[in-house]
Parts: C-alpha cells; sequence; structure tokens
C-alpha cells in the first residue's frame, strides 16, 4: 500500500490547474541574512535584549515585542541536532530512490531544518552538527548554499 | 462579561470518503441540510453562516469560502469564513458561538468542508506552499517530515516507546469501525499491523497518520431562549479558547504544545473547570497522527508530560474507560478532511453528550466534554469544551 495509491472505484476526474507563479523579495531581514550566508559565509542570528530571545535565521523584528532588532550576530556553523527523519517519501508522495536525512539543527532559541551528511546509526539529538557550505562561488544566496550538516567529528 | 449561553442543537455529517463525487458545495450543502433536519428547522430560523476550509489549494478553488457559500445556506444571511488551517474545524464553531453570545444573532449555521482528493497527485505537496519561501521552501519540505521531526523529538524527550505509541493508532481506528460515516474503522487492527506498514518518514508509518480524505460537517447553535424552545437536550457550549505560539517552527518546544495549553486555559477558566482531568468525561484532541493526540492530552492537562500514553496502555483512553479518548474514532480512523475533521471532533461531543451516538456510545452518560484542534504553521490551538 503506498501513499499515491488510487481507488478505481473512485467518481471519474480530470485535471486542471490554478497557474500562479509568485516573484518573492528577500525581504529586509533576508537581504542581509543571505548576503552575509552568500558572502562570507556565516550564518547571522538576530537578538532581542528586551526578551532575551534569538532568532536564527536572522529576522529584523522580535515577533513578542516587536522592537526592531538591531544586535545582529555571527551564530557560528556548528548548531545542536534537536530531532532529525529519515524520509522515504518526497513531498509529493511518491517514493525516494534513496531515503534521505533531514534534520532540525538548533542555534540558541531558533535554528535551521537542512538535509544531514550522516550514518542514521550514528545521530544522536543532542550532537553538534556543522553546516557545510558550497564553496563560495557556487553560492548564489540560498538556504542552499549550506548544502547540508554533518557532525562535527565526520 | 454580559456573554448570553449558546447551545448546540442540531448536527449533520457526511461520509468521509477517499474520493466523494460531490463538489466542495454539494458536501457543504449535504451537511448543512442534514444539521437543519435534525433540529427542525429551515433557513428562514437562521440569521448568520460561519464557514471553514483550509487552504484553498486542497479544493483548487481560490477564496473557496466564497465558493462554497451557497451550499452552506449563505445566500442573502451575514457569512463569515474562518481559516486557521488544521485549527479550523474547532475554531468556527467559536466563531459561531461569538456571534451568539455576543447577542448578535439568535441561530447561527456552522459549516465545515473539505475536498483534498482534488489536489493532485496528493495533498502533501499543497503544503509546500505554507513554508517560509526563501528559509525552508527550497529544500522542498512538507507536512510529513514536520511531524517526523516533532514525533522524534517527542518520543527522545520522554523515551515513550513507538510500540506503545502505536497503540493510539490502533485505539481510534477500532472506535471508527462504529462509526457510520468512517472511511478507516478497522475492528481488528494491531499493534503489528501499524508497525508493518509502510516506513514514510520515520518515526511516522502510514498507520500513523490519518488519511487525506473528503468530507463536510454541520452544526446548528442557538441562544438560550431559542434552544429551550426547540429541545429539551441542548449542549451547552460551556467554554472555548484559541491561542498561537511562535511563527517560527524552529523556536518551538516541539516535546510540548504550549499553544494548547494556553488555549485549554482560557476554556476552562470559562468553563469554570479547574481540575479537567476529572472534570472532563470524553475528549476528542486532534489525531492527525497517534503521538498527536499524546502531545496534545499532555497540553490539555488530561495528561502529565510524558504520561498521556499510560491512558492508552492502562485503558482509561478505551470507549469504557474512564476518560474516552475519541470515541468517534478520530481523524486515525473516521478521516482527515482538515476543517471538515475538526468539527466532527465537536460534532461527536454533541452526540455522546445526547447519548445519541448508536453503536459507539460511551457508558456511564458522560455530562461533559472537550474537543481540541492545531494547525495554522502548526502553532494554533484551538479548543472547546460543552456539557448538558
Ligand atoms: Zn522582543
Amino acid at each position: 500500500m503506498t501513499l499515491l495509491e488510487r481507488d478505481r472505484e473512485a467518481p471519474s476526474a480530470w485535471k486542471g490547474s490554478l497557474p500562479v507563479t509568485s516573484r518573492y523579495t528577500y525581504g529586509l531581514a533576508g537581504e542581509r541574512f543571505f548576503r552575509a550566508l552568500k558572502d562570507e559565509g556565516k550564518i547571522l542570528a538576530s537578538y532581542c535584549p528586551k526578551c532575551d530571545h534569538t532568532y536564527v535565521p536572522a529576522v529584523n523584528f522580535c515577533e513578542r515585542c516587536l522592537s526592531e532588532l538591531t544586535e545582529w550576530q555571527d551564530a557560528g556553523l556548528v548548531g545542536v541536532l534537536h530531532t532529525y527523519t529519515l524520509l522515504f517519501v518526497d513531498f509529493e508522495g511518491q517514493p525516494l530512490d534513496e531515503p534521505e536525512l533531514i534534520g532540525f539543527i538548533s542555534f540558541g532559541d531558533g535554528g535551521i531544518i537542512h538535509k544531514l551528511d550522516a550514518n542514521p546509526d550514528e545521530l544522536e539529538i543532542g550532537m553538534p552538527m556543522k553546516a557545510v557550505l558550497k564553496p563560495q562561488k557556487e553560492r548564489s544566496g540560498s538556504i542552499l548554499d549550506i548544502r547540508c550538516f554533518q557532525p562535527v567529528n565526520k | 462579561m454580559g456573554m448570553r449561553k449558546v447551545a448546540v442543537i442540531g448536527a449533520g455529517m457526511t461520509k468521509f470518503v477517499r474520493r466523494a463525487l460531490e463538489t466542495p458545495k454539494e458536501l457543504s450543502w449535504e451537511a448543512a441540510k442534514m444539521a437543519l433536519d435534525s433540529c427542525e428547522l429551515t433557513m428562514d430560523d437562521v440569521d448568520g453562516v460561519c464557514f471553514g476550509t483550509a487552504p484553498d489549494a486542497f479544493d483548487g478553488v481560490h477564496m473557496n469560502g466564497e465558493y462554497c457559500s451557497d451550499g452552506a445556506g449563505a445566500w442573502n444571511k451575514p457569512f463569515m469564513r474562518c481559516f486557521v488551517g488544521g485549527g479550523t474545524g474547532v475554531f468556527v464553531p467559536i466563531q459561531g458561538w461569538y456571534h451568539v453570545a455576543s447577542g448578535l444573532f439568535d441561530v447561527v449555521l456552522v459549516v465545515a468542508e473539505e475536498k483534498m482528493s482534488s489536489y493532485y497527485p496528493h495533498a502533501q505537496a499543497a503544503f509546500l506552499t505554507i513554508f517560509d519561501h526563501t528559509t525552508e521552501r527550497p529544500l522542498k519540505p512538507n507536512l510529513l517530515w514536520i511531524f517526523a521531526l516533532e514525533m522524534n523529538r517527542y518520543m527522545t524527550t520522554y523515551g515513550i516507546r513507538k510500540e506503545d505509541i502505536a497503540r493510539v493508532s490502533v485505539q481510534h481506528k477500532r472506535n471508527a469501525a462504529n462509526h457510520p460515516c468512517a472511511l478507516l474503522g478497522e475492528a481488528n487492527i494491531t499493534v503489528e499491523d501499524v508497525l508493518n506498514s509502510e516506513v514514510l518518514a520515520w518515526p511516522v508509518q502510514r498507520f500513523d497518520v490519518s488519511p487525506v480524505s473528503d468530507g463536510a460537517v454541520a452544526l446548528v447553535l442557538a441562544a438560550e431562549h431559542v434552544a429551550k424552545r426547540l429541545t429539551d437536550k441542548p449542549v451547552w457550549i460551556e467554554g472555548v479558547g484559541w491561542h498561537l505560539d511562535t511563527a517560527y517552527w524552529t523556536n518551538r518546544d516541539l516535546a510540548y504544545p504550549r499553544y494548547v495549553e494556553y488555549a485549554a486555559k482560557m476554556a476552562y477558566d470559562m468553563a469554570g473547570i479547574k481540575e479537567p482531568r476529572k472534570e472532563i468525561h470524553i475528549a476528542e484532541p486532534y489525531d492527525p497522527f497517534d503521538y498527536k493526540a499524546l502531545h496534545h492530552l499532555e497540553g490539555l492537562q488530561l495528561a502529565e508530560r510524558g504520561k498521556a500514553i499510560e491512558l492508552y496502555l492502562s485503558g482509561a483512553a478505551a470507549p469504557d474507560g474512564d476518560l474516552p479518548i475519541c470515541p468517534s474514532g478520530g481523524l486515525l480512523g473516521v478521516g482527515n478532511p482538515i476543517a471538515a475533521a475538526g468539527l466532527m471532533k465537536v460534532a461527536e461531543l454533541f452526540w455522546q453528550l445526547r447519548s445519541e451516538a448508536g453503536a459507539r456510545q460511551v457508558p456511564g452518560q458522560p455530562r461533559r466534554g472537550l474537543a481540541q484542534a492545531w494547525g495554522d504553521l502548526m502553532q494554533v490551538g484551538t479548543v472547546i469544551v460543552m456539557g448538558r
């Protein structure tokens, strides 16, 4: 039984689409965050002194008090494995050729969800994980400029 | 606060199916008509209409509320659609409640609908577009990821075994075998069946998840003076609550749903409930995934953190236990047409509290029940407490 299993008895249907294409901007914070990632290979955090709360990826306002966040910091490339999953299907429910590891790497109060390069058996929640960046020339200002995260001791 | 008492006086529900022939507006109409007929009212008696449906992408129609409005009975009426993702099904009766409690209307028709089979090839892909377009979407995330990450964190934090969590799915699917509208009732399903089902995103397996489905549910709400005239079995809305956690998924405590706790506290305060575990007699926590029922029971203060599984292991959660959980069969058993699934839980409380739940009626004439849903970008909690 697969996720995409169809019922032969189902009523007849036809296919149509909603033709929607969007043109997104990075935003005020995104512009700065992704430039730092692309040009300097840094993951930036922003900090709210009033709420003592850190945002990663950095944002330009605090959702708790609506203050503008002007304290931006280098969060470093090493975070902590907060949780992970081993995926067997893609986002449309199609089986993947190779299972894929996805992890949530926490940086202080915030974090980044990304692909992991690791042996699933060696993963332990709480272990330090390091971002592996693409070479500077290949970076385009995308979250995919981070190729993946891998255990620090790998 | 000067609020009027509000009762549920009628309910209707379509079958939950994998792909309905009916259009979304036809599904809405079927449920609305059944709800009106159940309390012998007509549209002439209805002052306003509240409608709930989750992402437009499922039905494949932008502004789906307007598209479905005729089926929901909105012609020539004040009409409002609400949308808080998966939380919608429990938020839409809350919206109906304040329409009546405020004194604005005496009778409100509440309808929730979802037709997930329209999305092709699979509704999971619709969820890709709810994530941040810059920081998350390039990784092509889906909800299975998010749930799998959260389930792993929950299991690891409290040391809960997967074979125990599977008991939740087994209990709910067995309960659903007695629901005439259920898609996935399975009287004989076992823990082994769940553990042997296809792995989608470890630790989530096929039978840990509720199925995408099509369906609609409707309720009729009435002010006290109208309710007392129309029925001798009104079910009162005693408390409502809703609450939002951080917009950033990665800033949340994945092991514990604070947004549910705050929503529940709001509802308990309104209902005058001090000890939920003693004062709530049946509970319909939101269960799109089996671990999620446990997670939510803890947020609802019906179990201590990491301990909700004991309700299932001890038999307390069974239909004949001292706190029946999801006697309807829940999303895992009845099906999960998002907004309709949440409202199905509220309809279940209505039928159970009136002793009209047929083969799945829990013993002991429960006096008070709770339904809860969860959604938006996975950070909203919606709670309703009802009693007779
Ligand atoms: Zn702040």
